[in-house]
């Protein structure tokens, strides 16, 4: 059996399946004690502990801690040599810029300075930091800064963060959030970790733990306690996921709208796999390198306060209360489906709050409904469109994407949320697209965790002329022989992450691909003097097999 | 996180799968550690400064500037569809209000290609400024007077080219002087066409001189000249090869250095050209560029071997630039004096090597000089391939005598020649027939 528990902001839901059955689930509030909500979520659950050999938990506890600043105070020291000054781009108190710059194949220009570093981390002690995170411009080249940095100041500080190791892309700014927010956080995590673990355990539930992250895998918590910025947003990868598993037919381009009570969530599913951002997500407005799926919020949703601007109707973007047919006082789109007699609500008290509105508009009251309902479609139909579009703009750099480009169309919708059922008819018209809502979407998130495959990626980078192959996040650095050509670097690649599972937390049958390649010849003056190669890496993302039963 | 002061956008078409030949200097690698600095200084994250997709440009818009011998297609790849492609959204996005600059870091280059293309010449199969102007005017008629300065290490012959009878077209270019570099011309002497004389100014400099020399170009005879000029249109072709280690050149110019030209310039739009020092100069040249372009301090953008002292330059050169400036200027200034005596037709032939391409080609050129348009010409054309066209331009605001004169050309064209080739800009019809 497998457990899946999404604690949300507002609600827990937590799901208990077997092969492709759900045996049970449960929908709770989220309590003030997020250990205690689980606990709560399983014991409801009504199943017995012993045939669970997987616990998934999605959580906002780094969100929470980043966006509200309730984590360990953390210090960086930073090196970066010539280029945009990067205290331009620090926002955190402890920021210690010291010498040493590495240049674009990670050729060292300018050494680091111990006593500098000494000086920095004894101040940033002094300050009160108990975690620091090292970061150096062009790390994911060349490691040997950020390496010699944090080997002075580890016996300083309880937790110290490598920035190379959150990420194989290039993006010293967002680098330096990544590592500074991991570093932060670390320390309520490995808390949290160790409290669920235990009180697990006292339910005798002895499965392996595991965290959803924000690009829709899961890892293992030994990987989630090294870097726990990676469950940062994973609320949306949540439901994205569990549309995934919902999802009759995993081929094809899938527009998948999650409508709530004041938003409605855009994303993009092909062939099964959801759409990530580019770079990486943004987290309370800070840019970072944590792989996430790329979603659109849109501020429409069945609780959207109706209102009336001139003569211009408003569906959203706040909110004001309940809906008056379920016992509010607000005139919102659930009031239009009641009027319309789709949705069971007080009739009554949704026709008092929307008549004074219909008649500002010179229309009947069941026109007006109509009205509200179409406007907050055609609204998300026109969001979802420019985000298709912005999904389709995305710059390439060779002749031949730009002239066989892989554009996305998608050729049909599920649809899952409260609202969704009411929804379905209009949305099919207006998108002209064949529209699914799927069973159980009310447990559409529990289930996306509880389903979502572990996954991880790797960057590999080879230069011949300087004999060196680097991939960032194993921490590997190994002598890349003069012969070596992109298919050499390709199967160590696949070898290295197979050989790493378990420090990259992967736990299922590991089904490594080569997402991206490029290979240059570097040619000085008129002879090749060696190849620049980079490969990207990961394990295929989706829904465990035993979901349908491969 | 910093905010830009200018709204920048940047095109970035690196072609990794385009290359003349492997280990030409215009090869795949080209822009990868452009890429790798542009991505590691987070550029692309400042708010105000964004990315955009390249566009392709067809064979209409190519026809506006050239005449392709025998045709479009014969003469370019797909690589140049997309880096004039690349141009013109960059034209776009700043004159649909969406950015305030924008910068086409896109290859292959183009400065080196004349109006008529009989093959590739300096790496260059189409001038992708020209093709891009061209395009502004066509869609954007109230863009009238246009200016483009070529910052190259080579002189922009090409652009010169095109650009020769043109008075709405200022052309300025610096470049390091022509005897001791490709393409051997760029010189005072060679000030434009008898209807835009002095609309063509070449400032050639001397090897080694350095951000100092430069900038004071910038300052004594670009600057005032474009304050004279007051163009609707500022175009850089911003070429990175008069870097300290650019492997064909010879200056001594720094990443520092052309961010500041591109303060003082300001201009609407950037195009790479040329730039050869793929790992030491291009990476720290476009970070500074973009930078400057947004209004984002590029104080600390820096080469790791400069060494300001190295590169100083000799008070000769200095003294040198002093006096050309002042020439430049002063020529500008009393320009209306260049104009040579009026008389019906004037005529010039050159010969023309395409050393990219090892052809030659002759060229003789007849032109209008009009009082009422810019003037209409044609060029008679003879290629070392063996194609021998006729092609006939009639400008923008060409009046009825010149439209007619040009037509006439184009309709009696004989066997003698393969094709004949027209360009009426003000139809915007871009043809040929075969004789």
């Amino acid at each position: 059996m497998i457990l899946g528990i999404d604690i949300g902001g507002t609600h827990t839901d937590a799901v208990c399946l077997q092969g492709g059955t759900i045996l049970s689930t449960i929908k709770t509030l989220t309590g003030e004690d997020l250990v205690g909500s689980i606990l709560e979520a399983i014991k409801g659950l009504g199943i017995s502990h012993d045939g669970i050999r997987r616990v998934v938990l999605s959580t906002t506890l780094s969100t929470n801690a980043i966006v509200e600043k309730k984590h360990a105070k953390t210090g960086i020291i930073c090196s970066a040599g010539p280029g945009i000054d990067p205290g331009s781009f620090f926002f955190g108190e402890a920021f210690h810029h010291v010498h040493g710059a590495m240049d674009h194949r990670g050729r060292e220009y300018i050494p680091i300075d111990r006593g500098e570093v000494l000086h920095a981390a004894q101040r940033m002690k002094e300050s009160g930091c108990t975690g620091v995170g090292v970061v150096s411009k062009f790390s994911v080249r060349n490691a040997a800064h950020e390496t010699a940095i944090a080997s002075l100041v580890k016996d300083s500080f309880s937790h110290v963060c490598l920035g190379h190791t959150m990420s194989g892309s290039l993006n010293f700014p967002r680098r330096l959030n990544t590592t500074y927010f991991n570093a932060a956080v670390m320390p309520v995590q490995e808390r949290f970790v160790a409290s669920v673990t235990k009180a697990l355990e006292h339910l005798g539930i002895n499965a392996p733990l595991f965290f959803l992250k924000a690009d829709g895998g899961t890892y293992a918590s030994a990987a989630a306690s090294r870097l726990p910025v990676e469950t940062i947003l994973s609320g949306p990868a949540a439901s994205l996921m569990g549309a995934v598993a919902l999802n009759s037919r995993p081929q094809g381009t899938v527009l998948v709208l999650d409508v709530g009570g004041t938003t409605t969530d855009i994303g993009i599913l092909v062939d099964g796999i959801p759409l990530l951002e580019p770079t990486g997500v943004d987290i309370g407005g800070v840019r970072t390198l944590v792989r996430g799926l790329k979603v659109l919020s849109v501020g429409a949703g069945g609780d959207s306060c109706v209102s009336i601007e001139g003569d211009e109707l408003l569906i959203g973007p706040g909110r004001s209360g309940p809906p008056a047919c379920m016992g509010g006082s607000s005139p919102t789109p659930m009031d239009a489906f009641t009027v319309l007699g789709k949705y069971d609500g007080d009739a009554r008290a949704a026709s008092r709050i929307l008549a004074p509105l219909a008649e500002r508009m010179s229309l009947d009251i069941s026109q007006f409904s109509s009205r509200i309902i179409a406007d907050m479609v055609e609204n998300i139909r026109q969001k979802a469109s420019e985000f298709i579009e912005e999904v389709n703009s995305h710059p390439v750099y060779t002749i031949q994407e730009m002239l066989h480009p892989d554009l996305v169309q998608p050729d049909r919708v599920i649809l899952i949320g409260g609202p969704a059922a009411l929804l379905k008819p209009y949305i099919a018209e207006a998108f002209g697209l064949e529209c699914e809502v799927p069973g159980q979407a009310m447990v559409a998130n529990a289930l996306g965790a509880a389903l979502a495959r572990t996954t991880a990626q790797i960057t590999l980078h080879a230069d011949t002329q300087i004999g060196k192959v680097t991939c960032p996040e194993l921490n590997m650095e190994k002598k890349a022989p003069t012969s070596m050509d992109i298919e050499d670097l390709k199967t160590l690649g696949l070898n290295a992450i197979r050989d790493n599972a378990a420090m990259l937390g992967l736990s299922d049958r590991v089904e490594a691909q080569v997402i991206e390649e490029q290979s240059f010849n570097m040619i000085r003056g008129f002879s090749t003097v060696g190849r620049n190669m980079r490969v990207k890496i990961q394990t295929r993302p989706g829904i465990l097999h035993e979901w349908r039963g491969q | 996180m910093i905010k830009a002061l200018r709204k920048t956008g940047l095109i970035f078409f690196p072609a990794y799968d385009w290359e003349i030949s492997p280990t030409h200097p215009e090869r795949k690698e080209r822009l990868l550690y452009t890429q790798d600095q542009v991505l590691e200084e987070g550029i692309l994250d400042i708010d105000g400064i964004r990315e955009f997709k390249a566009g392709l440009a067809d064979e209409h818009d190519i026809s506006r500037a050239h005449f392709c011998v025998p045709d479009v297609g014969s003469r370019i790849t797909p690589s140049h569809n997309v880096s004039a492609g690349g141009c013109i959204e960059a034209a776009r996005l700043v004159l649909e209000g969406v950015v305030d600059n924008a910068f086409a870091l896109v290859r292959p280059p183009g400065h080196h290609a004349m109006r008529v293309v009989q093959g590739a010449r300096g790496f260059c199969n189409i001038n992708i400024e020209a093709v891009m102007v061209e395009w502004v005017r066509k869609h954007y008629p109230k863009i009238r007077k246009i200016a483009i300065v070529d910052t190259d290490c080579h002189h922009g012959d090409g652009t010169q080219d095109i650009y020769w009878h043109d008075p709405d077209v200022l052309y300025i270019s610096i470049h390091q002087d022509g005897r001791t570099l490709y393409p051997g011309s760029g010189f005072p002497a060679e000030y434009g066409g008898p209807n835009a004389a002095g609309l063509t100014l070449n400032i050639p400099l001397p090897p080694r001189t350095s951000d100092e020399g430069i900038l004071c170009a910038m300052e004594n005879a670009v600057m005032p000249v474009l304050e004279d000029f007051k163009p609707d249109l500022v175009i850089n072709s911003a070429g990175q090869d008069n870097h300290y280690t650019d492997p064909i050149t010879n200056m001594s110019f720094s990443a520092g250095g052309y961010a500041r030209l591109n303060e003082m310039l300001n201009p609407h739009i950037c195009v790479l050209e040329g730039g050869y020092s793929i790992e030491g100069a291009l990476p720290y040249v476009n970070t500074g560029i973009i930078l400057a372009l947004a209004g984002v301090d590029y104080s600390y953008i820096r080469e790791p071997d400069y060494d300001a002292d190295a590169l100083r330059q000799d008070p000769r050169i200095t003294d040198y630039i002093s006096r050309l400036c002042e020439q430049i200027y002063g020529m500008w200034r009393s320009r209306s004096e260049l104009k040579p005596e009026r008389r019906p037709f004037v005529e010039r032939s050159r010969n023309i090597y395409y050393d990219t391409d090892g052809i030659s080609e002759n060229q003789e050129e007849v032109f209008r000089y009009c009082d009422a348009c810019p003037g209409t010409f044609r060029i008679d054309s003879s290629a070392s391939t063996g194609y021998h066209i006729l092609g006939v331009h009639i400008p923008h605001g060409a009046c009825d005598a010149c439209r007619d004169q040009g037509m006439s050309w184009f309709e009696k064209a004989d066997h003698r020649y393969y094709a004949v080739y027209l360009q009426d800009m003000d139809r915007d019809i871009h043809t040929f027939r075969k004789c």
